[in-house]
C-alpha cells in the first residue's frame, strides 16, 4: 500500500477518533464528576444531529449556525433532566454502588423515551443533508471538506473543553470535585450548581458531536448507541476522569478500528474495538495512560 | 418458621397458576393462547434474568444476545435431534457464551458490566452475520423441521415454571444469599468468605441458560430466522425494564409485570409501538425515582410516604417563599434607611 | 489439626505502592496464636493500608503472606476469609438491608462453615437442641470456641442481641461497628484485624470496647491485631506494639519498651506520653 494511502487512512480514522473523542468527553465529565453512567448519551447525539438536519433542511439555517443552537438546547435539556431525573438519586441512594445502578436505569429509561421520540415524531427513515462535500487535495490525496471540517472542529472543541477545565477557576473546581467530592465541598465549591451544569455541558458536547456527524452521514434514530458503547470503550482506554486520556483515546480508537476495518472487514468494526476494549480491561484496567497500580 | 409458611405459599400460587396454564388452551381461543405464550416467554425471562441481576445488581442488557444464541442454536440442531435436546443444547451454548464473557468482565463493577453486556447483542449478531455469510454463504436460515403448537406451549410454560421454581430455590439457599451479600457489598462479601467470582459467574450462566432456552424454544414460531429478527434488542430491553418495573429482588413482581407488559404489549405495540415504548422509559424512571423496590414493594406505607415527601416538598417551597419575602422585605428597610 | 506449620499469619517485606507513593514500606511481622497486638502510628502511616495487604484486599507490589505457613499472597480476599483472618473496616460496612441477626448469619455460612463449632452433627440439629435448651453431650471442637456456635451467641457476645431483627441501617453507628466485629467472629477466624474501632467512643464505652477486645482473645482464643488512635487505652491492654510512621515499621515490642524508643517519641509520642507513665 502506498504512502498516500496510508496516510489517507489513518487520516479518516483521526476524524472519526475526533467524533469519538468528542463524545467521550461529555461522558467522562458525566461519569467521572457525578458517576452518572449516561447510557442515553449517544441518544442525545442522534438528538442533537437530528435538530441540525431538521434546522438545514426546513429553516435553511446552515449547520455551522447549528453548531451554538444544537449546544445550547441541549444544555438547557441536560440541565433539566438532571433536575427532574438524577439529583434525587443523590439524595436517595445509600452507597455508591446503588447511587451508580440507579443512575444507570434512569439513563437507560431515558434512551427509550428519547429515541422513541423521535422515531415518532421524524420517523425511522434514513435522513441526511450536503454540506461541503466537495473535496479537499492535498498533494495526491484528498478529503472531503465537510470530513476535514468535522475533524477540526472537533479537536477544537475537545482542546477548548481541557483548557476550560485546566485554566479557569470553574474547571479547578470540577476537578477538585471529581478528586475529593467532600473535600471540594469543604472548600466552598457549589455541588448544587456545578452538577447540572456540567451534566448540561456533557449533553451539549454530546450534541455538537450528533450536530458534526449530521454534516457528514445520514443519520437515523437507532444511530446513537454505537457511539454510546464506544465512548465507553474510550473513557477506558483513556482511564477515567482523564479529560487528555479520553481525547487521546478517542482518537486512537478511530485510528485503530479504520487499520482493522480496512485489513479484515466492515462489519468487524464493533468485534475490534470490543476486542480492545476488553484486552484494556484484562491487561490495564486503569487506563492505557496511567501508571499501573495494583488491587485485588 | 415463617419461612416455612412463606415456602409453601409459593409453591401453592405456583402450582394454582400452572394448572390454570395448562388447562388455558383447552377452552381459550388462539389469540389467547398465544398472547399466553408470550406472558410465559417473559415471565420466564424476567424471572431468571432478576435472580442473578436484581440480587447481586449486576444489570445484564444481554438478554438478547443469549436469546438470540438460543434461537439459532435449536434451528441448525432442530434437523438432527429431538425437540428437548434441541431447547437443552441452546440453553448450554448461552450458558458457554455467558461463562467466557463472565470471566472476561464480570471482575469489574457493576457499571461496567451494564455497558459491556449492553453493546454484546449487537456484537454476536454482527459476528453471526459475518460467520453465516463468509462461511455458510446464507443470510437466514429456514426452519424446517417444526413441533406441533402444543408442544411449544408446554415447553414454554415448563420453563416459565421452572424459572420461578428456581428463583424460589435460590432464594433460599447459600448461593442466593451470596448474590445478595455481592449486590449489598460486594468486598465486604468477599472479606467474610464469598467467592464472588465464581458466584457471580454462576449467577449469569444461570440467567443465560435461561434466556438461551427460551429463544431455543420461541424460535419455531418464525418459519425464516435471520440475525435482527431473534438478535432484536427489544426482547432484553423489555425482560430489564419487565424485572425492574416489577421489582428486580422479588419472586413475584416480575410475573406480575410479564403478564401486565405483555398484555399491553400485545394491544398497544402495533398501533403505537414508538408510544409504547416511550411509556416504558417514562414508567422506568419514575419507578427508579420513586418506587427503587418495584412494583411489587408497594405496601400502604409507599403511599404514605409519597403523601408525607409532597407535603414536605410544598412546605419547603412555601417556606422559600416567605424567605425570599423576608430578604426582600430587609432590602426595602436597608434602602429606606440610607435615604 | 493441630497449627504447627508456622504463625498464625506472617508479612514478609510486604510493600505497597501506589504509583510513585509508598504507603506500605518492607514491613515484616508476625502473629501467632494467643496474642493480643497492637498498631499505633500518625496518620497516613499506612496502617490501614498494612491491613488492606494483611486480608488480601490489597496484593502487595512486593513482598510475601503466609497463614500458618501458607503462601496466599496474591489470592482474592476470600481465600484469606476462609484461613481464618477477618477484619473490620475503618467505616462499618454493613449489609443495610439486612437485620443485625442475617448479618452475623451471612460470616457463618460462608467463611465459617469451615470451622464449626460442634464436633459433628449437622448444624441445624445443634440449633434446635440449643433452642430447647437440652444439655450438650457432644464433645466440642477444641480451638473453635462455643460461644460462636450461632448469630445469637455472637450477638450476646457483642451485647446487642436485643436487636437481633432490626435491619441493620437503623442502629447507630457505633453499634455498626459492634456489629462488624460481630460480622468478623461470624467466620470464626484465628486472627482478627481491627481497624480504628474506637474512633468516636466516649470513655465509658471505650472501656466496654477494650474488654470485649480482651474477652475476644482471652475466651474466643483468637488473636487481635488492633489499630488505634487511642494510644492510652490502647498501650494500657495490649502485650505488645507495632509502631508505624511513613509506611516503615519504626518499632515492635513491649509497650513499655514501645514507648521510651526515641524515634517513636520523635516520631508520634511526645515527650508527654512517658511523663503520663504509661505502661
Amino acid at each position: 500500500m502506498s504512502a498516500t494511502a496510508w496516510i489517507e487512512l489513518i487520516a479518516s480514522g483521526l476524524i472519526t477518533g475526533g467524533i469519538y473523542a468528542l463524545v467521550a468527553l461529555g461522558l467522562n465529565l458525566q461519569y467521572g464528576l457525578m458517576r452518572i453512567l449516561n447510557i442515553a448519551h449517544g441518544e442525545f447525539l442522534m438528538l442533537g444531529a437530528y435538530l441540525t438536519w431538521a434546522a438545514t433542511t426546513l429553516l435553511g439555517l446552515s449547520p455551522l449556525v447549528m453548531l451554538p443552537l444544537s449546544f445550547g438546547v441541549m444544555f438547557g435539556v441536560g440541565v433539566v433532566v438532571h433536575r427532574l431525573c438524577f439529583k434525587r438519586l443523590t439524595e436517595t441512594s445509600l452507597t455508591l454502588d446503588i447511587f451508580e445502578a440507579r443512575g444507570l436505569m434512569v439513563s437507560f429509561g431515558l434512551m427509550f423515551l428519547v429515541q422513541n421520540l423521535v422515531s415518532m415524531v421524524w420517523g425511522g427513515d434514513l435522513r441526511g443533508y450536503d454540506y461541503l462535500t466537495d473535496p479537499v487535495h492535498f498533494g495526491s490525496m484528498q478529503f472531503a471538506a465537510n470530513k476535514l471540517l468535522v475533524f477540526a472542529l472537533a479537536l477544537l472543541f475537545s482542546a477548548g473543553l481541557i483548557a476550560l477545565l485546566k485554566f479557569t477557576l470553574l474547571g479547578k473546581g470540577v476537578r477538585a470535585l471529581m478528586q475529593s467530592p467532600t473535600g471540594a465541598q469543604l472548600v466552598g465549591i457549589d455541588t448544587k450548581r456545578l452538577h447540572p451544569l456540567m451534566f448540561g455541558i456533557g449533553l451539549g458536547l454530546s450534541a455538537l458531536a450528533g450536530c458534526l456527524l449530521s454534516m457528514t452521514y445520514t443519520i437515523a434514530p437507532a444511530m446513537g448507541e454505537p457511539y454510546t458503547v464506544t465512548a465507553l470503550i474510550v473513557i477506558t482506554l483513556g482511564g477515567f476522569g482523564s479529560m487528555g486520556g479520553a481525547l487521546a483515546g478517542g482518537l486512537l480508537l478511530g485510528v485503530v478500528e479504520a487499520l482493522g476495518m480496512h485489513f479484515t472487514s466492515p462489519s468487524l468494526k464493533m468485534l475490534l474495538s470490543y476486542g480492545v476494549f476488553i484486552a484494556v480491561l484484562l491487561l490495564r484496567p486503569k487506563g492505557l495512560f496511567t501508571r499501573k497500580t495494583r488491587d485485588a | 418458621m415463617p419461612e416455612r409458611k412463606v415456602l409453601w405459599r409459593d409453591l401453592l400460587v405456583l402450582a394454582a397458576l400452572t394448572g390454570w396454564a395448562l388447562a388455558l388452551p383447552h377452552y381459550a381461543s388462539e389469540f389467547v393462547a398465544s398472547l399466553a405464550l408470550t406472558c410465559f416467554m417473559y415471565i420466564a425471562l424476567a424471572s431468571s434474568w432478576a435472580l442473578f441481576c436484581g440480587l447481586s445488581r449486576y444489570l445484564s442488557l444481554a438478554t438478547s444476545a443469549f436469546f438470540g444464541i438460543g434461537a439459532y442454536t435449536s434451528a441448525l440442531a432442530l434437523e438432527h435431534m429431538p425437540w428437548l435436546h434441541a431447547v437443552a443444547l441452546g440453553a448450554l451454548l448461552a450458558a458457554a457464551v455467558a461463562l467466557l464473557m463472565g470471566a472476561a468482565v464480570l471482575h469489574l463493577r457493576g457499571t461496567y458490566f451494564a455497558v459491556l453486556t449492553f453493546g454484546m447483542t449487537e456484537l454476536i449478531r454482527h459476528a453471526l452475520s459475518y460467520f453465516e455469510k463468509q462461511v455458510s454463504g446464507t443470510v437466514g436460515r429456514v426452519l424446517t423441521i417444526v413441533p406441533e403448537r402444543n408442544t411449544v406451549y408446554l415447553t414454554v410454560l415448563a420453563l416459565a415454571v421452572l424459572a420461578l421454581a428456581t428463583s424460589i430455590a435460590v432464594r433460599r439457599s447459600r448461593f442466593g444469599l451470596a448474590l445478595a451479600g455481592i449486590g449489598s457489598d460486594e468486598q465486604r462479601a468477599q472479606t467474610l468468605g464469598v467467592g464472588t467470582r465464581s458466584v457471580k459467574t454462576a449467577g449469569f450462566a444461570l440467567t443465560a441458560a435461561f434466556a438461551g432456552a427460551v429463544g431455543a424454544a420461541m424460535a419455531v414460531r418464525w418459519t425464516y430466522i435471520d440475525p435482527p429478527t431473534v438478535f432484536n434488542p427489544f426482547i432484553g430491553f423489555q425482560t430489564v425494564l419487565i424485572a425492574l418495573i416489577g421489582g428486580a429482588t422479588t419472586l413475584w413482581g416480575p410475573l406480575i409485570a410479564a403478564i401486565v407488559f405483555s398484555l399491553l404489549a400485545e394491544t398497544l405495540r402495533l398501533q403505537l409501538p414508538q408510544l409504547y415504548m416511550m411509556a416504558l422509559g417514562v414508567l422506568l424512571i419514575l419507578c427508579v425515582l420513586h418506587l427503587p423496590g418495584g412494583v411489587a414493594s408497594l405496601r400502604w406505607s409507599t403511599f404514605a410516604a409519597w403523601w408525607r415527601d409532597t407535603r414536605q416538598w410544598w412546605r419547603e417551597r412555601r417556606e422559600e417563599d416567605t424567605e425570599q419575602e423576608r430578604k426582600a422585605r430587609r432590602q426595602r428597610d436597608r434602602e429606606t434607611r440610607n435615604v | 489439626m493441630s497449627d504447627v506449620a508456622g504463625p498464625l499469619l506472617e508479612a514478609r517485606h510486604v510493600t505497597v505502592r501506589f504509583g510513585g507513593l509508598i504507603a506500605v514500606d518492607d514491613i515484616s511481622a508476625s502473629f501467632g496464636a494467643g496474642e493480643l497486638v497492637g498498631i499505633i502510628g500518625p496518620n497516613g502511616a499506612g496502617k490501614t493500608t498494612f491491613f488492606n495487604a494483611l486480608s488480601g484486599v490489597m496484593v502487595p507490589t512486593a513482598g510475601r503472606l503466609l497463614a500458618r505457613g501458607r503462601d496466599l499472597t496474591g489470592a482474592r480476599p476470600h481465600r484469606y476469609a476462609r484461613h481464618g483472618i477477618a477484619r473490620t473496616f475503618q467505616t462499618p460496612r454493613v449489609f443495610a438491608e439486612m437485620t443485625l441477626a442475617e448479618n452475623v448469619r451471612f460470616g457463618l455460612r460462608f467463611a465459617g462453615r469451615r470451622r464449626r463449632a460442634e464436633t459433628w452433627g449437622p448444624a441445624w440439629l445443634a440449633a434446635w437442641i440449643d433452642r430447647v435448651g437440652a444439655p450438650w453431650p457432644w464433645r466440642r471442637r477444641p480451638g473453635v470456641s462455643w460461644l460462636l456456635r450461632n448469630e445469637l451467641s455472637i450477638l450476646n457476645v457483642i451485647g446487642l442481641a436485643h436487636l437481633a431483627d432490626m435491619p441493620a441501617a437503623a442502629v447507630t453507628p457505633s453499634q455498626q461497628r459492634l456489629l462488624e466485629i460481630g460480622m468478623a467472629l461470624a467466620t470464626r477466624p484465628r486472627i482478627l484485624l481491627l481497624d480504628e474501632v474506637a474512633a468516636g467512643l466516649t470513655e465509658s464505652e471505650l472501656q466496654d470496647m477494650a474488654q470485649l477486645i480482651r474477652r475476644v482473645r482471652d475466651e474466643l482464643d483468637i488473636t487481635v491485631v488492633w489499630i488505634e488512635h487511642a494510644v492510652t487505652t490502647l498501650l494500657r491492654h495490649v502485650e505488645r506494639v507495632l509502631v508505624l510512621h511513613q509506611g516503615r515499621m519504626i518499632a515492635d515490642g513491649t509497650p513499655a519498651e514501645v514507648v521510651r524508643n526515641a524515634e517513636v517519641i520523635e516520631a508520634y509520642l511526645g515527650d508527654e506520653m512517658v511523663e503520663e507513665g504509661v505502661a
